[in-house]
């Protein structure tokens, strides 16, 4: 769906943040999900846009470590290195999989309120309720609308940050500034696939040993994220009132976004929401947060569930207790369904790592 | 300054060059002093305001020099003495004036001083202002010494009113911030009373018809000339027929004469002292280089005299067909920058192909070395809680964020240097004043050509007055495209903080009538925010959203100059490190608080191995305590309202 990414410049000797400039900013690849933010001032974040205003003249950083639009190690890497670390069955499709499920949230307060099936929702709540995590860091839509990090202690929090606006938030941010404070509570995080990724290469840093109280990643499905300013611009164009409160993508073939605002529900056609997707979205070949402990996404063809992929133990063990406390119902997966999904992550997949090699080669 | 009216005639006193002019004016009986404060001519205004309410005069710091030689030709042209002067990029604000001045002539005494300043210490270009007596027609006197600086501007006022036209008079630098033994005269009992006879066909000034008006022009620098030689403001001391003269004038007389004396040539150099440059004194330079070998010139910044006395030569011949030229034009003295007796003693002896020089071979690059290893690197910056370095802090950000690439279209003032590493570079054009608006003009009509680049223009509050009201409003008129930010500091604070038509305060220090930015840029019918710059997000949130919004804006960053706070009680904040919070070397950052934000009071400690707060320096304005990503620059007092 998004455009090819630019050509990125020859990189800079060393690495960190010239070389993060040279490879990822600069081209217009960042994707916002801020797992460079939050641990240095070089780096800024504002209105969905990450921005380095000077040099810092270090020749590494963690900056560049942990981002998963880095051109090293690259996602083939990354992915061989959680196949051999994890122990749940391999996906060739989505990566490690213990339990792949149709679900949806049982309480009463999530049913229509937050997004599809509210098992993202329920399973943060519950983390944070078992005391699994202190704190869980969730995007959400802020005052201006601009998407952004929110750190959420109880159930509340979680439900004020429920649906998404498929724009960049820059949650890992919040996730780096959590972990820079004098809490030694566990950290969870619902992010993206890119998230998931970077939120693993922040629990793996040498450099990082404050990262190891991550301790939980829902991850969520991802097509695609969009660029705030030129969604805006879109929206505006369109004389759509905002902030938007929720944006969803209906499954094919609505073809449509559709946007949830104070004055009700508003539909845009995808062509003109096309432009305004992030650039660097195109180098992605994971559809699924493979490196996430769960992954959440929309159940296709059936309206009010998810589909949900659990991944790691720790992921098993929230999501056992979410099933012995009825807080999810859940069917299997339609085998048709299944072979939609597989097909379009293995078309993902596909796609971003062909757009990978292009941005080597060139 | 202080009130010169309190001087005792006949007791000799020490005055700076800038307040021997004052005086001067004072001794003339000036009616009218206006002026636009600039290095380094404010003295000579700050001191005549200080004596305007002894004296019974009015003293004004104007709008602009163009605005402040029109109210002295006002005066004039009524029949009392006016005088403007400025810096020498002033005399270019004033040109068109000058040029139909020239021609409309006036009746009381009217001196324009420019005080030019080699070198550019505190300027934008090392510009030549003598330049506008040969464009014009005018009469120009350059005095050498405090002492002529009043006694040749009392004589300028003369002249002026004897011609009926503008005399030029200009000081240096060197000259304008000198100290001398000066030996006040008498001040006048009395001032005629101003009077514009309408009915007077003689007190027309206008410049129609131009060509017999610009008949009486010529004939009244001929008329100067003559007053001028029979004045005797030119010297010549030496032998009959020396090898060399030495044709000076400013403070390159003393030059010459201390260059005479170190080459130890008295007996073979003559100098020729030139107080009264143009036109060109024909008669004496006639008597006095027919009889010499060759010609050094000394004169600062451009070979005005040494270009025009060789094309006078020229016409010559005879006597003078032989003469050799030395100076700025053959390389004998540098074409840039101020000139020293040194240097002017080491062309003399190279001219006399005598064995000279100031000192030892090699000596310069010993002793640049040496200082190199003693001195601390030290860059021009901001002070200590400038406003103006939160500014541009500011924009740097916004900009980067807002990722297009934009361009700042800088101006005059303080903040010229965000073109320097203290402003984070983020000044891309700077040329005169109020030319950042105008340059801002253009580039925001472009977007339609494709150029989608933000752009911003960034002028201080007394600047904007000056010149940069009229670029918005043709900003405004043709629908250009970009957002001026003001940094209104409540100062003119580069020039020695004097009051604008934003402060209220007139030039004597008594309340005027205070014109706002506000209103003036609504009245134009624009969009006007107002921020604190020690705010550094709400900042940086304004001049973000007004670069996506796009259109032209006015944003206007206030707070009051640092220097200027520290005299009304300083700022509210004693800042400190805390030791606990900040990382040092493992912080990451690469030592950002002192190495990018570059405040003088914030520095890296290498031997606690964390950042630190100079205490002698720190002014306390806590803008600082926003920038560290641990949270460790704290600022005590915190709560109490800011200043």
């Amino acid at each position: 769906m998004a455009s090819s990414p630019a050509v990125a410049p020859a990189p800079p000797p060393g690495g960190g943040l010239a070389r993060l400039r040279a490879e990822v900013l600069d081209p217009g690849l960042c994707v916002a999900c801020g797992a460079c933010l939050g641990i240095c001032p070089h780096l800024i974040f504002h209105d969905g846009r990450v921005a380095a205003p000077d040099a810092c003249g270090l020749d590494s950083g963690r900056c560049l470590d942990l981002c998963p639009q880095a051109i090293a190690p690259g996602p083939e890497a990354r992915r061989q290195e959680l196949a051999q670390a994890s122990d749940a069955p391999w996906w060739p499709e989505l990566g490690p999989v213990r339990q792949a499920v149709w679900a949806r949230a049982t309480a009463a307060d999530l049913v229509g309120q937050v997004q599809y099936g509210g098992v993202v929702s329920t399973l943060a709540a519950l983390a944070l309720e078992l005391g699994l995590v202190g704190e869980m860091v969730l995007t959400q839509a802020g005052l201006d609308g601009a998407p952004e990090g929110a750190r959420v202690t109880d159930r509340a929090g979680v439900l004020a940050a429920g649906g998404s606006i498929y724009a960049a938030g820059a949650g890992l941010m919040q996730v780096n500034q959590a972990l820079a404070s004098d809490e030694s509570h566990p950290l969870g995080l619902v992010g993206l696939p890119c998230q998931a990724w970077g939120a693993r290469a922040l629990r793996a840093h040498p450099n990082y040993p404050a990262a190891r109280r991550l301790q939980l990643v829902i991850g969520l499905f991802c097509t695609l994220n969009l660029d705030l300013r030129r969604l805006r611009a879109v929206l505006d164009q369109a004389g759509v009132d905002q902030p938007i409160l929720r944006a969803d993508f209906p499954p094919p073939p609505a073809g449509v976004l559709e946007l949830t605002l104070p004055g009700g529900l508003r539909q845009i056609p995808l062509d003109d929401i096309r432009p305004t997707v992030l650039a660097g979205c195109a180098l992605c070949p994971d559809l699924s947060a493979e490196a996430a402990d769960l992954s959440v996404g929309a159940a296709e063809g059936q309206a009010g569930w998810n589909t949900v992929l659990v991944r790691s133990a720790v992921g098993e063990k929230l999501w056992a207790e979410a099933l012995a406390r009825g807080l999810v119902e859940i069917q299997p997966l339609p085998e048709e369904t299944r072979g939609h999904l597989l097909g379009a992550a293995q078309a993902k997949r596909q796609r971003g790592l062909m757009a990978g090699k292009e941005r080597r080669h060139v | 300054m202080s009130d010169l009216t309190r001087l005792t005639p006949g007791v000799a006193v020490l005055l700076q060059g800038n307040q021997a002019l004052a005086r001067g004016a004072l001794e003339a009986g000036v009616a009218l002093a206006a002026a636009y404060p600039g290095n380094p001519s404010s003295e000579i205004l700050e001191s005549l305001a200080d004596s305007a309410s002894s004296a019974g005069f009015h003293a004004e710091w104007s709008a602009n020099e163009k605005v402040a030689l029109e109210s002295a030709a006002a005066v004039s042209f009524a029949g009392v003495r006016g005088l403007a002067s400025m810096k020498q990029n002033g005399v270019n604000v004033c040109l068109d004036f000058i040029h139909n001045l020239a021609i409309s002539g006036c009746r009381g005494g009217l001196v324009l001083v420019t005080c030019d300043d080699p070198s550019g210490v505190s300027s934008t270009n090392e510009e030549d202002a003598r330049f506008v007596a040969r464009l014009a027609d005018l009469p120009l006197i350059e005095p050498a010494t405090p002492a002529q600086c009043l006694a040749l501007m009392k004589y300028a006022f003369e002249l002026s009113e004897a011609i009926g036209q503008l005399v030029v008079l200009r000081s240096l630098s060197r000259l304008s911030h000198t100290r001398a033994a000066v030996t006040p005269g008498a001040l006048p009992a009395g001032r005629p009373r101003p009077h514009w006879d309408p009915a007077d066909p003689a007190q027309r000034w206008a410049t129609l018809p131009v060509v017999p008006r610009h008949r009486v022009m010529k004939q009244k620098l001929q008329q100067a000339g003559q007053l001028m030689a029979q004045a005797g403001l030119n010297q010549y001391q030496g032998p009959e027929r020396p090898e060399l003269v030495i044709v000076a004038s400013g403070s390159s007389v003393l030059y010459a004469r201390e260059a005479i004396g170190l080459v130890d040539a008295a007996a073979r150099v003559g100098l020729l002292s030139l107080a009264g440059t143009w036109p060109l004194p024909a008669e004496i330079l006639a008597q006095r280089l027919a009889n010499a070998g060759a010609v050094l010139f000394a004169e600062e910044i451009d070979p005005f005299i040494e270009t025009e006395v060789k094309a006078w030569a020229a016409q010559q011949g005879g006597a003078l067909a032989g003469l050799s030229f030395h100076g700025k034009a053959d390389g004998s003295l540098p074409e840039v920058g101020e000139l020293t007796p040194g240097l002017v003693a080491a062309a003399l002896a190279d001219s006399l192909g005598s064995p000279w020089r100031s000192v030892e071979a090699g000596y310069l690059e010993r002793a640049r070395a040496t200082v190199e290893t003693l001195a601390p690197v030290r860059e021009v910056g901001f002070c200590p809680g400038c406003p103006h370095r939160a500014s541009f802090w500011a924009i740097k950000q916004a900009l980067a964020v807002d990722g297009r690439q934009g361009i700042v279209s800088g101006d005059i003032g303080c903040y010229t240097m965000g073109h320097r590493p203290t402003g984070f570079q983020r000044v891309n054009s700077v040329h005169c004043m109020g030319s950042g608006l105008g340059v801002a003009s253009g580039l925001g009509q472009l977007k339609p050509q494709g150029f989608d680049q933000p752009v911003v223009a960034v002028v201080g509050d007394s600047t904007f007055y000056h010149a940069g009201l009229p670029a918005l409003v043709n900003a405004r008129w043709n629908q250009s495209d970009y957002l001026l930010i003001i940094l209104d500091n409540s100062a003119t604070a580069m020039t020695g903080f004097q009051p604008h038509p934003g402060t209220g305060l007139t030039a004597s220090g008594q309340a005027g009538q205070a014109v706002e930015l506000e209103k003036v840029c609504q009245a134009l019918g624009l969009a006007v925010e107002v921020a604190d710059p020690y705010d550094l997000e709400a900042t940086q949130a304004a001049i973000y959203n007004a670069v996506r919004q796009g259109g032209l804006k006015v944003l206007i960053l206030r707070r009051v100059c640092a220097l200027v706070q520290g005299r009304r009680g300083g700022h509210p904040f004693k800042m400190r490190i805390d030791p606990a919070k900040c990382r040092g070397e493992s912080c990451g950052c690469n030592r950002f608080c002192s190495r990018v934000f570059r405040c003088p009071g914030l520095y890296y400690d290498e031997k606690a191995g964390r950042a630190a707060i100079d205490e002698v320096v720190c002014v306390g304005c806590g803008v600082c305590r926003q920038i560290c990503p641990a949270g460790a620059i704290l600022a005590e007092g915190e709560g109490e309202a800011a200043a």
